[in-house]
């Protein structure tokens, strides 16, 4: 092996992790994102996140950047694994429309990170995304850096079982990969977090517990008992939404124009993100109960289903309110 | 995208009309890169031939008067075609003699028909998965279109051809290698294309790109005296990935290589897509292959990224091999309860339970045949016991395609015989009908034992393959079962088989699993299955002919022995063609007629035929000729001599040609019309022991 390395990247100093989130922030703050907060509920995704799974709905334009700490169950390594995450951190970026020059711009985000393309060997390679518990998927690539995927770049076709119009496209950065790139280290626990700190400082002992629950400790039947409390929950609010019956309101414009106005108005109260939350426990539930190898190959099939029911149905309520959530805007 | 252009191009008759088909297929050439789809036509007309027409209008008594001069209905037909009434002439048809006109089409140049045909070309191909970009109702393709180019003419002449594309305009212009330049090439001609882009980093051509980095490669390891692990899947996966390829050497830690070659190999091609290296004796060196898509890697950091990436991954696999074998198989065994197989067929200590029954079930059956000695059924056991141990190991969690092998090679490392390893190793095989068998005996039985379980379990809880799918890949299996059956020539009847079986379930339902099963439902559906799969793998893998398959699966002797099944096929396929084998062929099928349809009940009495009732010297014969054969077909198909039995019906030939000749079966007399149905029956069952002759297909 060669004598590493002579790297223009460390002319600079390589980043730290905080320094990324902030160069990529920027960057894309610069493009014209909203740099929003990471969500407050587990997700496997940030393509899970209210900003991401409702904003790409409807025509109206919109440009978000968040760093999601994402979590897959089935990944937990106790901490031991040196590349192997419970829990990893995502940039997630949403452009809605789709800029022309994305694949550009996505590039100068790198460039952002000091990695010039130039001297390394960046592929878009095809790979199609799909998320069935959102009924969501789309249709892009993975981003390889010298063999590394650093990057999911997906044109976004469909989310909560709708056609989207305008389409979006989706960014969705490996951070711990990139960092541990940037910085040279073998082990993404040596990853600096700051100067002074590192990411094992900040995150192994999290990964231990939630290994060990997710493997071990977590109750099977508790969680399968949980999944079908939040969904109830979910169901008996949605059963609640006062639906839109389009024919019986043409037929009483005038005759019942308060009546109107309180069904529009009880829709706009409705706990739509509550909903949604709920859906989101479902979902991370699913995912505690297939890391522990309790889910059938058939149940799999039903349980994602009833997840995706949910969704879809909170897509749609989002799509309904809308004209509403424009006018009295 | 060739085909279409072409297509619409002849359409418009801009390629050489006189050309040869095969000349004009050859002209056009199509090239492709992960960014850009090509077209080159080499051959086009600048302007279409003109198009001559024959008009032919009204009948001349109509348009012509007594006197000669042209009538209304004539002035309307020039009018209509809007021609002088001087240019009409007359053509002579069939239906007596017309006014026609010669209209003549002007052709209309390339340039100006191109811009109407080629985008219909582009965007009506399709792709497996497609998108929208601009609008839901848009014309979708496989990506974005980003730039188009068209350009006709070559040097001095190129021309852009202008048109649109979902709101991107046409142009001379491309763009190169991401890398190597960002703004726009202008291009004239297909020259100066292709010598463009090769400056600015991107062949066009998928077959040069994948010659040139294989050449190169090798030449890369040859100096060390080593060769790549030829894969021609990877090969043109990279050929396809890149525009620019070029390989490049790259290094691991040798200690990796006691990991196993198959895990080596998973990683290095499934993960990373990069080519592993050998010696010359076949062993794996601590090097591999991986192709960028640029040129130099000058600083070295390309190098570096690559193996920094392959070292974290055999860590990986390192780390998993560690903690697996924490744990040997048979402790993780006594895991398998935890999970699932599938609803309502409980986990996988379940499945291997009954496994366990059918691989004993089998092994009785051969060991019966003496085609087993009772001792190895301690390896079979073993096997079967530890075969899906593995779905517990990090390993197969994280090499799912590995499943089975994981298994084998952990057996292995763990003291288990070689025996017992290779068939766990072994198990999943064969993947699909043109996979390869399990390697052993062994392997071969704990193979069939998984499949059964699966098809005959999966179609208890009305798993079974529908007309639109199969979730289960129950056909998959079932094809799996056929295949190992037939090359390991284990001879055992399917159906006595799944009897015991369902006996065992029937007798053994836990709670939730496999209770309340219409097993009156599931079997019959299980036994067509099953002549289904043998059907499809005699037709489509085997290649006979479908009515020679058809015969043996419709014989009264049973299809339920697959190997017996398939051998009375290769005998009667042999014969095929031979002028007295098809004779009797046909003369079966009369005789099945007969039976069927001519004789009714009443004309039917059972019994022996009565020598003294035959009269005609023709029936006699036929009668000697059955005894004379008879005995010797049934010792032949006892013994499964389905060749022999076949050329000894075959020398029935002359005597049945004579009988059909001169001898009226359904004779006046009664009694003399039964015993010829009697005699016709006999030789019915006679050949019914082998085949239907009656489903092989006449020459016409």
């Amino acid at each position: 092996m060669p004598p590493r390395d002579k790297s223009p990247r460390k002319v600079a100093g390589p980043l730290t992790f905080q320094a990324m989130l902030f160069r990529l922030s920027e960057f894309w703050a610069r493009q014209g994102c909203v740099i929003a907060l990471p969500y407050d509920v587990e997700v496997g995704a940030g393509t899970m996140c209210p900003e991401t799974f409702l904003r790409v709905l409807g025509p109206e334009p919109w440009r978000v950047a968040y760093v999601q700490p994402s979590r897959r169950p089935a990944d937990g390594r106790y901490g031991e694994n040196p590349n192997r995450l419970l829990k990893h951190t995502q940039m997630q970026v949403i452009l809605k429309p789709p800029p022309e020059r994305i694949q550009d711009v996505y590039l100068e985000s790198l460039g952002a990170l000091g990695i010039d393309i130039r001297h390394h060997d960046i592929r878009f390679e095809e790979d199609n995304w799909e998320a069935p518990t959102l009924g969501a998927w789309g249709i892009g690539w993975q981003v390889m850096l010298d063999g590394l995927e650093i990057t999911q770049f997906t044109y976004f076709q469909q989310s909560g079982g709708v056609d989207l119009e305008p389409i979006s496209v989706e960014l969705t950065y490996g951070l711990e990969r990139i960092a541990a790139f940037l910085q040279n280290v073998e082990d993404v626990y040596e990853v600096r977090w700051n100067e002074t700190v590192t990411y094992g400082d900040m995150r192994r002992t999290e990964e231990l517990e939630f290994s060990v629950y997710d493997f071990e400790s977590a109750g099977a039947a508790t969680c399968r008992k949980l999944l079908d409390l939040y969904e109830a929950e979910a169901a008996r609010l949605l059963d609640e939404y006062p639906r839109n019956r389009s024919e019986e309101q043409d037929k009483a414009p005038k005759r019942d124009v308060a009546m109107i106005s309180s069904i529009t108005l009880s829709q706009q109260r409705f706990p739509l993100r509550k909903v949604y939350d709920l859906c989101l426990k479902c979902s991370h539930l699913f995912n505690i109960l297939d890391a522990r190898g309790a889910i059938s190959v058939t149940e799999r099939v039903a349980l994602i289903a009833r997840v995706r029911k949910l969704a879809c149905e909170v897509s749609a309520i989002y799509l309904e309110r809308q004209p509403a959530a424009e006018a009295s805007a | 995208m060739g085909e279409r252009v072409q297509a619409a191009l002849s359409e418009a008759r801009l390629l050489p009309a006189n050309d040869e088909p095969p000349i004009r297929e050859s002209a056009l050439g199509t090239y492709s890169t992960p960014r850009r789809l090509v077209i080159h036509v080499p051959v086009l007309l600048a302007q279409q031939p003109d198009k001559i027409e024959e008009i032919v209008g009204p009948p001349v008594k109509v348009a012509v008067d007594a006197e000669g001069d042209y009538t209304r209905a004539a002035e309307s037909f020039a009018q209509k075609n809007s021609v002088p009434l001087k240019d009409l002439t007359r053509v002579i048809t069939p239906k007596g003699e017309y006014l026609a006109l010669r209209k003549t089409t002007r052709g209309r140049p390339a340039r100006e028909i191109l811009p109407e045909i080629l985008p219909q070309a582009i965007l009506g191909l399709t792709f497996p998965k497609s998108m929208y970009w601009t609008e839901k109702s848009a014309p979708r393709f496989v990506r974005p279109i980003r730039w188009v180019l068209a350009v006709l003419g070559e040097g001095k002449q190129a021309k852009p051809v202008d048109f649109e594309i979902l709101g991107v305009k046409s142009g001379d212009f491309t763009f190169g290698h991401r890398a190597k330049s960002a703004r726009p090439l202008r291009v004239a001609g297909f020259m100066d294309y292709t010598k463009k882009l090769a400056q600015a980093h991107v062949e066009i051509d998928p077959a040069r790109r994948r010659a040139s980095f294989i050449r190169e490669a090798q030449a890369l390891v040859e100096k060390a005296s080593l060769k790549i692990v030829q894969d021609e899947w990877l090969a043109d996966w990279i050929a396809n990935s890149t525009e620019w390829p070029r390989p490049m050497l790259g290094g691991f830690e040798e200690r990796f290589l006691h990991l196993p070659r198959e895990i080596l190999i998973t990683v290095m091609r499934d993960h990373q897509k990069y080519f592993a290296v050998e010696d010359g004796q076949g062993n794996l060196r601590p090097h591999f292959v991986a192709v960028l898509n640029m040129d130099s890697d000058a600083r070295g950091l390309i190098r570096q990224g690559h193996e920094r990436v392959l070292t974290a991954r055999f860590r990986d696999a390192e780390f998993f091999w560690n903690a697996d074998q924490k744990k040997t198989l048979l402790e993780r065994g006594l895991l398998l309860h935890t999970i699932t197989f599938q609803s309502g067929l409980g986990s996988y200590a379940n499945k291997v339970a009954r496994m366990a029954k059918v691989a004993r079930v089998i092994f009785e059956a051969l060991q019966e045949k003496k085609l087993v000695a009772p001792h190895e059924w301690e390896n079979v056991f073993s096997a079967v016991d530890l075969c899906k141990a593995d779905l517990t190991t990090q390993m197969v969690q994280e090499f799912p395609e590995l499943q089975g092998v994981v298994g084998g090679l952990y057996a292995k490392a763990q003291g288990r015989s070689d025996e017992v390893a290779t068939a766990i190793y072994d198990h999943y095989l064969p993947l699909g009908p043109e996979g390869q068998s399990p390697r052993t005996l062994v392997g071969a039985l704990v193979s069939l034992a998984d499949k059964l379980d699966s098809v005959v379990a999966g179609f208890a809880v009305e798993h079974q393959p529908t007309s639109s799918g199969d979730p289960f890949a129950l056909r998959r299996q079932g094809n799996g079962i056929i295949k190992v059956l037939l090359e390991f020539k284990i001879s055992i009847s399917l159906w006595s088989l799944i009897q015991k079986f369902h006996e065992y379930l029937a007798g053994h339902a836990e709670e939730g699993i496999l209770t309340e099963v219409p097993w009156s439902r599931t079997l019959p559906a299980v036994h067509e299955f099953f002549r289904e799969r043998l059907e499809y793998y005699l037709e489509n893998i085997r290649c006979f002919r479908y009515d020679t398959v058809r015969a043996v699966l419709a014989a009264a002797a049973s299809w339920d022995n697959p190997l017996d099944a398939t051998e009375r096929v290769e005998a009667l396929e042999s014969l095929r063609g031979g002028e007295d084998f098809e004779a009797v062929c046909a003369a079966a099928k009369r005789i099945r007629n007969i039976l069927t349809k001519s004789a009714t009940v009443a004309d039917w009495r059972p019994g022996e035929v009565d020598t003294s009732l035959l009269k005609e010297p023709q029936e006699i014969e036929l009668d000697q000729a059955y005894r004379g054969i008879a005995g010797e077909v049934a010792r032949y198909r006892e013994e499964r001599q389905y060749r022999q039995a076949l050329e000894a019906i075959s020398t029935l030939r002359p005597a049945v040609d004579r009988f059909f000749d001169k001898v009226l079966v359904m004779a006046e007399d009664r009694e003399i019309r039964q015993n010829r149905l009697r005699l016709l029956k006999k030789l019915d069952e006679l050949f019914a022991g082998i085949a239907d002759f009656a489903e092989i297909a006449q020459k016409q």
